[in-house]
């Protein structure tokens, strides 16, 4: 298994750049996590029915069950970033599905598990439309309430449930042995546990897991890379509720009955505490988490029925306490804790386009056009009526002091804030009121001034959600070679050894890398040294005169900004003082004082 | 049939005033460490627990020991909630992961629960009113529900007054507006989170012992307590006292009438229904300023 | 008043400063200049306790206060203020400015004369004094920030970029304030990107790059030029 998913990830690795190594689809830590975690599984499910054990069978099998529902859970947390209490309610309505659909209506286990799953998919999408609205812990609170009003709704519709009563659901044929002394049930429940572990393992790593990764992360950075963080919520809620919904339809069969009590809040809460007591986003975790917060205390509490909330509150309890990443978390941690620092080797740039490309002539008309745009925060005018033209194929100097309205500006332009009046044309198109993705999907492509890099992607996959994204059909341009020894650098490098005047060139690489035709760097200079300064320069004029870039950049270094920028425009308390070429600007009367003190730093 | 209807109002607000309690006694936690405390609600049961406890050791209390022993109640839930803040705030001072309070709060809030039914089983507890019925508009309504009325009145005036004239009460009403600024202001933020703590356990402990006769006494019955609790806090506005005081009271009405309209396993679906309009409409709730949504 | 030696300090693993000593005495006005990202921040809030160093000492009128915690450093009269004119915003500016006095217990008398002063000086902040802080524009907030520090009458007072999102205009009497601050024996070190606003008051300065001090002079020896010592 593990195996033949590394190579399906070196071939994808390896289409992208020949040039470069192929770099493993899974990390260490996670290859390893998975093959423990499959070996148990299979073991725990092998071993009860080898001795005939009906009690284990019956209680491994319910463990995975939980097991696959927590990492659905943990999914819909961990990669998408939405919290749910009401986890449970998912699983419950599939479980119910099948209960109403083969122990009332006598249909087969398969309708069965088509109607569960649709179940479970109807409540997944009532839990997204919230989370459209409202996040965090106002969203824990709907799907806490959902979960609670869940067996209630039960009791109500007792003509349809059967209510308190419940229902039995005998199905001895998949209970039978089929296949080494397995029965269907125990192995579809094993297939569903290691299809589970190997989704949590792989998920992160696939496109989908980046981009909802990203969105979850910063939903800036996902607009602004032309990804809808709407969209990655919604498809995060569908998918967790697919795969918690499978795990549902197995509940029933497992217990031979379904009823109100079974789905309590106290159901929802061990698959939120499974996944935080052992670690989230550890592919081990939920199996550690389900194995002591329900497994142990069920066999070793098993005449001691009541304590076992006491026992599982003061797990939760003590693990936050004492290993805030959870059990597999912390170990992962303190492995890598000992791990030695890395040094992160200097990038180059020389080879970011093609040597034998000659350069372009410089397109015509204006790429950017902002009229009289005027943006003010409560009392705080931040833009006051800027206008501002930049030509296409140029180089724009943004400088101002800290605070003039540099960000601001940009923000307006890319659609992250709207602003209150005037007019912004991206490439003759009006996009004043078009959303930061739009804007994207139109070219423009920004950083930020606190970089973007986020250590819940590796180094790679932070440039690579860049290649993942396609802002504009222009061809592409920057050299597979140049691609090839980025991953090389980056992908044995961890993301939290980057440092941070990296971490705004690894974000201009990135923008660079989604064939933007428009780039917005905020700050993109600050904090290198004057040699990587003359390099970066020499990276903005090949963007420039062989990629036939846009570039709009704010930057305090005024050196550097003559070096390099066309025309530059210079702003104080959000208004424009002047704006043209370089020379002119330097000696307007009104800039000059402004920057007497700037040269000294 | 109106009388109906007047029953319905009164005990409607009688029940609103918990939950515009528990509203307030989430505020003042919230506004000076950003912490919605899910254990509220289980202290709240603790309150009235120790009502029935001692009823149960020391049989109905007179009058004036009863008035004495809403301030030892107050007392005993503050200092439980107090021990229970600073365990919550250790992780944060020193990961991360600013959000394990969502994990321990719902953790000490299940131990609560757990304790609860070791000690006195799955079954509800029922405490009598030392009060008789008091006739309104020609009914008799239990005393406890006009009495919730007036806790809540009476907290309303006091945190009001806390939070605006004194310093120490204007700095934890401004301690997460910007936690930062407050610490570079020399401001001991730990100590007034601690004592925000503390006098959100004042007020579920005095709402709890009070409202002992008329709210369910039960080890599973918080959660319930919670989430009106929190439906009243969105829909009053986050951080606004003065929108949990009349939020509250709408909350109660509107489960008393679905109670009685359209019977009890629906009360829990129309507080639902109204959490998540309300989000959906103006997630900054009707009182308040800052809003929930995050994009 | 104000000793500084050898202090380093870091977020995570990446360290930002490295060996920066100065120090500054009362009644002296001390700028730190220096690009974005040189650490000058980082710096002011680890002598004001936001931060705990990782080497170094931090010395405050003769006594160690090295990785002490703002709630220590405010009473005993070391003040930061943060930059970006951080108020509490739903507050009243009254009420802002009383909570300033809070941590330091000035006295009454102490509290009413300095208010009296703030008014004097920002009549502005008179009017609003019942408004929300959050209505105040950008520059009466830098106002607001400077004058609840003053109400605490601190000994030293660490500055970080008054002019942060003010138009230049505004700063002439946000700077002479903080010099008639210093004339009654308040050391004051200001991180400032105006350098040549933050030089008419300064009476010495320095220029921070990457972490530590590469200059340190009298403001005259600045305004000669430490760039030969720079880049």
């Amino acid at each position: 298994m593990n195996a033949k998913v590394s190579t399906s990830g070196d071939i994808a690795a390896a289409a992208l750049a020949p040039s470069g190594r192929a770099l493993p689809l899974l990390d260490r830590s996670a290859r390893i996590q998975l093959v423990i975690g499959i070996l148990i599984l299979v073991v725990a499910t092998i071993v009860p029915s080898a001795l005939g054990q009906a009690y284990w069978i019956g209680i491994v099998n319910l463990a995975i069950i939980y097991v696959v529902a927590s990492i659905f859970m943990g999914l819909l947390l961990v990669d998408a970033g939405q919290v749910s209490f009401g986890h449970g309610a998912v699983f419950g309505a599939a479980a119910y599905a099948v209960g109403i659909a083969c122990g009332m209506h006598g249909l087969s286990f398969p309708v069965g598990i088509v109607f569960g799953v649709l179940a479970a998919l109807v409540i997944g999408v009532l839990f997204a439309l919230p989370a459209l609205r409202v996040q965090w812990f106002y969203l824990g609170f709907v799907t806490l309430s959902a979960a609670m009003v869940f067996p209630q709704m039960l009791f109500a519709f007792n003509t349809l449930t059967n209510g308190i009563n419940g229902i039995s659901i005998p199905l001895p044929q998949l209970n039978a042995p089929i296949l080494f002394g397995l029965s269907a049930l125990s192995i579809m429940t094993l297939v569903l546990g290691i299809a589970a572990i190997a989704t949590s393992a792989i998920f992160p790593k696939t496109l989908l897991g980046r981009r909802m990764r990203v969105a979850s992360a910063s939903p800036e950075a996902a607009q602004s890379l032309g990804i809808s963080p709407g969209r990655m919520r919604f498809i995060a809620f569908m998918i967790a509720s697919f795969g918690t919904g499978l795990a549902g339809v197995l509940y029933p069969p497992t217990v031979g009955f379904v009823s109100p009590n079974a789905f309590h809040l106290d159901m929802s809460i061990l698959f939120f505490f499974a996944v935080i007591v052992g670690g989230k986003g550890q592919p081990l975790g939920t199996i550690a988490g389900v194995t002591l917060l329900y497994l142990l205390p069920n066999v070793f509490l098993a005449q001691l029925i009541e304590y076992r909330p006491l026992v599982y509150g003061t797990v939760a309890f003590l693990v936050m306490l004492l290993m805030p990443a959870g059990i597999v978390g912390g170990v992962v941690r303190w492995l890598t804790l000992r791990q030695k620092p890395q040094r992160m080797p200097a990038l180059q740039f020389g080879h970011i386009v093609d040597s034998a490309q000659v350069s372009l002539p410089r397109p015509e008309g204006n790429a950017i056009e902002i009229k009289d745009v005027r943006k003010a925060f409560g009392s705080v005018v931040a833009i006051n009526n800027v206008t501002l033209t930049v030509r296409r194929g140029e180089i724009h100097g943004l400088v101002g002091a800290n605070g003039s309205g540099k960000t601001s500006l940009l923000n307006v332009l890319n659609g992250f804030s709207a602003s209150d009046a005037g007019t912004v044309k991206v490439n003759g198109r009006d996009v004043t009121s078009l959303r930061a993705r739009e804007v994207a999907k139109l070219g423009v492509g920004r950083t930020f001034q606190t970089p973007r890099i986020f250590e819940q992607l590796s180094a790679w996959d932070n440039v690579q959600i860049g290649l993942d994204a396609k802002l504009s059909s222009n061809p592409t341009l920057v050299s597979e070679h140049f691609v090839g020894s980025l991953r090389d650098i980056l992908g044995p490098l961890r993301t939290e050894s980057i440092p941070h005047g990296q971490r705004r060139l690894l974000e201009v690489i990135r923008v660079i890398l989604t064939d933007a035709d428009i780039l917005l760097l905020d700050e993109p200079a600050a904090g290198l040294s004057p040699e990587e300064r003359l390099a970066f320069a020499a990276l903005l004029r090949d963007l420039r005169d062989k990629l036939g870039l846009t570039i709009i950049f704010v930057e305090h270094d005024l050196d550097l900004v003559a070096r390099v920028a066309d025309r530059v425009t210079v702003l104080e308390s959000g208004t424009v003082i002047a704006s043209g070429d370089v020379a002119s600007v330097w000696n307007d009367p009104k800039v000059k004082p402004l920057f007497v003190s700037v040269r000294h730093a | 049939m109106w009388q109906e209807y007047a029953i319905i109002l009164v005990r409607g607000i009688g029940l609103g005033s918990v939950y515009a309690l528990i509203a307030m006694s989430f505020n003042i936690v919230k506004v000076s460490s950003g912490i919605l405390n899910f254990a509220q609600g289980n202290m709240f049961v603790l309150g009235g627990m120790m009502a029935y406890g001692f009823v149960a050791f020391f049989g109905q209390p007179s009058l004036g020991v009863w008035i004495l022993l809403i301030p030892v109640a107050a007392i005993v839930i503050a200092v439980l909630l107090t021990i229970q803040g600073y365990l919550t705030m250790l992780p944060l001072s020193y990961s991360d992961d600013q959000q394990s309070w969502l994990i321990t709060t719902m953790a000490v809030s299940i131990i609560i629960g757990a304790i609860l039914l070791l000690v006195q089983g799955p079954n509800a507890l029922m405490v009598r009113s030392i009060f008789a019925n008091i006739p309104v508009f020609g009914m008799r309504v239990p005393a406890p529900f006009l009495m919730a009325i007036g806790l809540a009145l009476f907290w309303y005036v006091v945190l009001q007054w806390f939070l605006s004239k004194t310093l120490t009460g204007l700095a934890i009403s401004a301690l997460w507006q910007d936690p930062v600024a407050g610490r570079a202001a020399g401001l001991k933020v730990r100590r007034l989170q601690l004592l925000a703590f503390g006098i959100s356990g004042l007020i579920v402990g005095s709402a709890g012992f009070v409202s002992a006769p008329i709210i369910t006494l039960a080890s599973d019955s918080a959660v319930a307590y919670v989430l009106n609790g929190f439906v009243a806090l969105v829909i009053g506005g986050v951080a606004s006292n003065t929108g949990a005081l009349i939020a509250g009271p709408l909350v109660g009405v509107a489960a008393m009438l679905a109670t009685f309209k359209l019977g009890g396993e629906f009360q829990g679906l129309v507080s639902m229904l109204i959490l998540v309009t309300i989000l959906l409409i103006r997630p900054e709730g009707i009182f308040g300023s800052t809003a929930a949504r995050r994009v | 008043m104000l000793e500084i030696s050898g202090l380093c300090a870091g977020y995570g693993k990446l360290p930002v400063l490295r060996d920066v000593s100065f120090s500054a005495a009362a009644g002296e006005i001390v700028l730190i200049a220096g690009e974005n990202g040189a650490g000058k921040t980082t710096l002011l809030q680890t002598i004001g306790g936001l931060i705990k160093p990782t080497a170094g000492s931090v010395r405050f009128m003769g006594q160690d206060v090295t990785g002490a915690i703002p709630e220590d450093l405010v009473p005993r009269g070391l003040r930061l203020v943060l930059d970006g004119h951080r108020v509490f915003p739903e507050l009243s500016v009254f009420d802002n400015i009383r909570l300033g006095a809070l941590a330091s217990k000035t006295d009454k008398g102490a509290f009413d004369a300095a208010v009296d002063q703030i008014f004097e000086v920002f009549p502005i902040l008179k009017q609003k004094a019942r408004d929300k802080a959050r209505s105040l524009s950008g520059g009466q907030q830098q106002m607001l920030t400077l004058s609840q520090a003053f109400v605490a009458q601190p000994k030293v007072l660490l500055c970080d970029e008054p002019s942060l999102g003010l138009a230049i205009a505004l700063m002439p009497p946000i700077m002479e304030f903080l010099r008639s601050w210093a004339k009654n024996g308040t050391a004051v070190v200001i991180v400032e990107q105006h350098v040549d606003l933050a030089l008419a008051v300064a009476d010495r300065a320095m220029l921070m790059q990457r972490g530590s001090i590469a200059f340190n002079g009298t403001a005259e020896e600045f305004r000669a030029g430490p760039v030969q010592t720079g880049q």
